[in-house]
């Protein structure tokens, strides 16, 4: 309808934001002032104690080795976060953008997108790795070894695979039964819950590393970044690229537009809408297994929750560029991914996937439909 | 066979159980009764169990402290359906999954460590004790037919006397509150909206009763679950709310027994898979770490089938519960 902002949603998303930040302000300080004056605190803080000691050692060490860095090199901290953020928001793109396709054409909030990355990524290990692997209730050990690429490309042809018989066997039963959103959201849940546990019992609940190289990193005068994680970002944007030259310019590509647009006059102006679907299926899972690897890659090592824990960081991504929009998922993705690298200059690395949570609700206060989104009426 | 059986009955009465089931009456609340998509129940949970735990760390007597457990989770809940109770459900469950998340990651993060013990938590001694110095039962082991528990420590006879009375009691409320008028009201949003509001009612505030309440509910449920464990912020993590869901559709949801009757079956049927999967699939096919993710797997494919084929659950009415946008 309009672009115009509530103002009242306005004022309540920032007085929701003061609250929170005031909170968790009080706690922090309350945290941190504890900690401060730790002997007298240390026996009021009976069981953290030692614990919460050996902690602040870790986080002094660690803060001690941080500032040893910067002396050392030349690097800007601030750009070299922003250029990490950019690299983590291209590589959470190829993730995203597949999961708010399948948003577009189906309505459907998937939850088990998550563990589509997971898959990908130790598949992977599973074709590369060296060490003896072997598959769930069968009963024998055995050692595959392939070469990295090899390996991957056999891996996403699989995950992609995965997305064509979850549609075939699943969700297309599910439209036709029509089913409402709202129980395929409960089902993708507990498909979720299954896959990951799953993945877990297949590979593992140790962290597995595709490749032993170690990474050369290429200094470029205010940041530096790895010989491996720029051939990440290459492949990265030129499968974005081809996801935009397959929506903009091919005549399927065309068609699923206008199935996101309206499934029902696309329909009915003869595009066979659950081809599109099945179609939109195999390129999102597809796409999140790419994207899955690229992050073992980048973060060294991939467990079997990797993609849980990304899931939620996908959908602020695709929230914040507007559900269903495929490049807003692209911006909202860049967006989360510099948020959540440049947050760590002031919050502990563990707080990091936080801040993206907190950009999510706050965008679902202000402007449900996100960035690029149409406005509409979300409730 | 006869040790499986017993660990099941154990299971079907344990204080966990309890626990669960108390939570999920208040999952009942939010979604049996209102429709609302409430996926961060857990977070809930953790905040009854930061709030009860850290006061009586600090010297507050049990009441006090559950009272701060109970208030912590209601402020959650204000805070959260102010803004995201106007939106359609499936922005509500992103929202509330993110929340809850984001309570989690604060608890287990450094920077909190001295306030909620980082990712190790809280001990169970260092808070469990206000609780035990209530119990009337002697302090020894008591055996009653096959189970013998501690009478008062952790989780002990006295705790699960406790845990089921609670339990029962909300079972009680949710059953006059459900056929009061003011629950009536609740269906009524549940079922249409629209029709509600056009008859004057303000939903909004309806919504962030239920909201409230039922997180209040979830928070006891978490202040119980703790009493027989410890505070661990990663024990209440997504997979929480999940089970929470699988045994409030598993039993039915907006009945009155369906979240006592799910947790019952959800927990001693785990211990059941566990058990025969143990007992009978050979362990070079199935070893005994993958018995955990495997019997999930089922827990899984459970909420799935439950979703599809029996949205009313066991003891539901399938006219009663209808899955609205």
């Amino acid at each position: 309808m309009t672009n115009r902002i509530d103002r009242r949603v306005v004022l309540r998303a920032l007085i929701v934001l003061v609250v929170a930040a005031a909170a968790v302000t009080f706690l922090g300080s309350l945290g941190s002032s504890a900690v401060a004056s730790t002997p007298e605190v240390a026996s009021y803080a009976a069981g953290a104690t030692s614990d919460a000691t050996a902690g602040i050692t870790q986080a002094n060490t660690i803060h001690a080795e941080a500032v040893s860095d910067d002396g050392s090199t030349e690097t800007n901290r601030y750009l070299q976060q922003f250029v990490n953020g950019i690299v983590f928001g291209l590589l959470l793109a190829l993730a995203s953008v597949g999961l708010s396709l399948i948003y577009g054409t189906t309505g459907l909030s998937n939850f088990a997108h998550g563990e589509q990355v997971s898959l990908g990524a130790l598949l992977t290990f599973f074709f590369t790795t060296q060490q003896t692997v072997s598959i769930p209730f069968v009963p024998v050990e055995f050692t595959i070894g392939w070469p990295l690429i090899p390996s991957a490309l056999v891996a996403i042809v699989l995950a992609a695979g995965t997305g064509w018989l979850q549609d075939r066997f699943l969700w297309s039963p599910l439209r036709r039964r029509r089913v409402s959103i709202v129980q395929q959201m409960i089902v993708s849940i507990g498909l979720s819950l299954a896959l990951l546990n799953f993945i877990q019992w297949w590979f593992g609940a140790e962290r597995q590393r595709l490749s032993t190289s170690i990474d050369t990193r290429i200094d470029f005068g205010m940041f530096e970044v790895g010989q491996s994680t720029l051939w990440s970002v290459s492949i990265s944007v030129i499968c974005l690229g081809a996801v935009a030259f397959f929506l903009l310019k091919t005549r399927t590509g065309r068609a699923t537009r206008a199935v996101s647009d309206n499934p029902a006059l696309a329909s009915a102006s003869g595009i066979r809408v659950e081809r599109v679907i099945r179609l939109v299926w195999i390129m999102a899972t597809g796409l999140a297994a790419i994207g899955g690897i690229l992050l073992a890659i980048y973060d060294n090592a991939a467990a079997f929750d990797v993609g849980a824990r990304l899931l939620l960081l996908m959908f602020a991504a695709v929230t914040l560029g507007g559900l269903g929009q495929a490049f807003g998922a692209l911006v909202g993705s860049l967006v989360i991914g510099v948020a959540v690298e440049m947050s760590t200059l002031w919050l502990g690395t563990d707080l990091k996937y936080a801040v993206a949570l907190a950009i999510l609700i706050l965008v679902l206060l202000v402007r449900p439909q996100g960035i690029l989104g149409r406005a509409e009426r979300v409730g | 066979m006869l040790d499986i059986l017993l660990d099941a009955v154990t299971a079907l009465f344990a204080p966990a159980t309890a626990a669960f089931a108390l939570a999920a009456i208040g999952l009942n609340f939010h979604f049996g009764l209102t429709g609302l998509l409430n996926m961060g129940h857990a977070g809930f949970m953790l905040l009854g169990m930061y709030g009860y735990a850290i006061s009586t760390q600090n010297g507050l007597p049990i009441y006090v402290a559950l009272v701060i457990g109970v208030l912590a989770a209601a402020a959650f809940g204000l805070l959260l359906g102010w803004p995201t109770l106007k939106l359609r459900g499936d922005y509500l469950a992103i929202a509330t999954i993110s929340a809850a998340e984001l309570i989690r990651y604060l608890g287990r993060s450094n920077s909190l460590q001295a306030l909620t013990g980082g990712s190790t938590g809280i001990r169970g001694s260092d808070f469990k004790f206000t609780f035990e110095e209530l119990s009337p039962l002697p302090d020894e082991n008591i055996t009653i037919l096959f189970w013998t528990n501690h009478g008062t420590k952790s989780s002990s006879w006295w705790l699960h006397i406790v845990a089921w009375v609670i339990v029962l009691l909300f079972a009680l409320l949710f059953w006059q509150l459900a056929r009061s008028p003011w629950g009536r009201v609740l269906k009524g949003i549940r079922e249409d909206e629209d029709a509600v509001r056009s008859l004057g009612k303000n939903v909004y505030a309806y919504k962030m009763q239920a909201l409230v309440l039922g997180g209040v509910i979830g928070a006891l449920g978490g202040i119980l679950w703790a009493l027989g464990n410890s505070v661990q912020p990663d024990s209440m993590g997504r997979p929480t709310t999940f089970w929470l869901w699988t045994l409030l559709l598993l039993g039915g949801a907006a009945t009155v027994f369906g979240p006592i009757l799910g947790s019952m079956i959800f927990w001693s049927a785990l211990v059941i898979v566990k058990g025969l999967s143990s007992a009978f699939i050979p362990t070079s096919v199935l070893s005994p770490v993958e018995l955990e993710p495997f019997s999930l797997v089922l827990v899984g494919v459970t909420l799935m089938c439950l979703v599809v084929f029996r949205p009313q659950g066991i003891l539901g009415n399938k006219r009663e519960l209808a899955f609205n946008d």
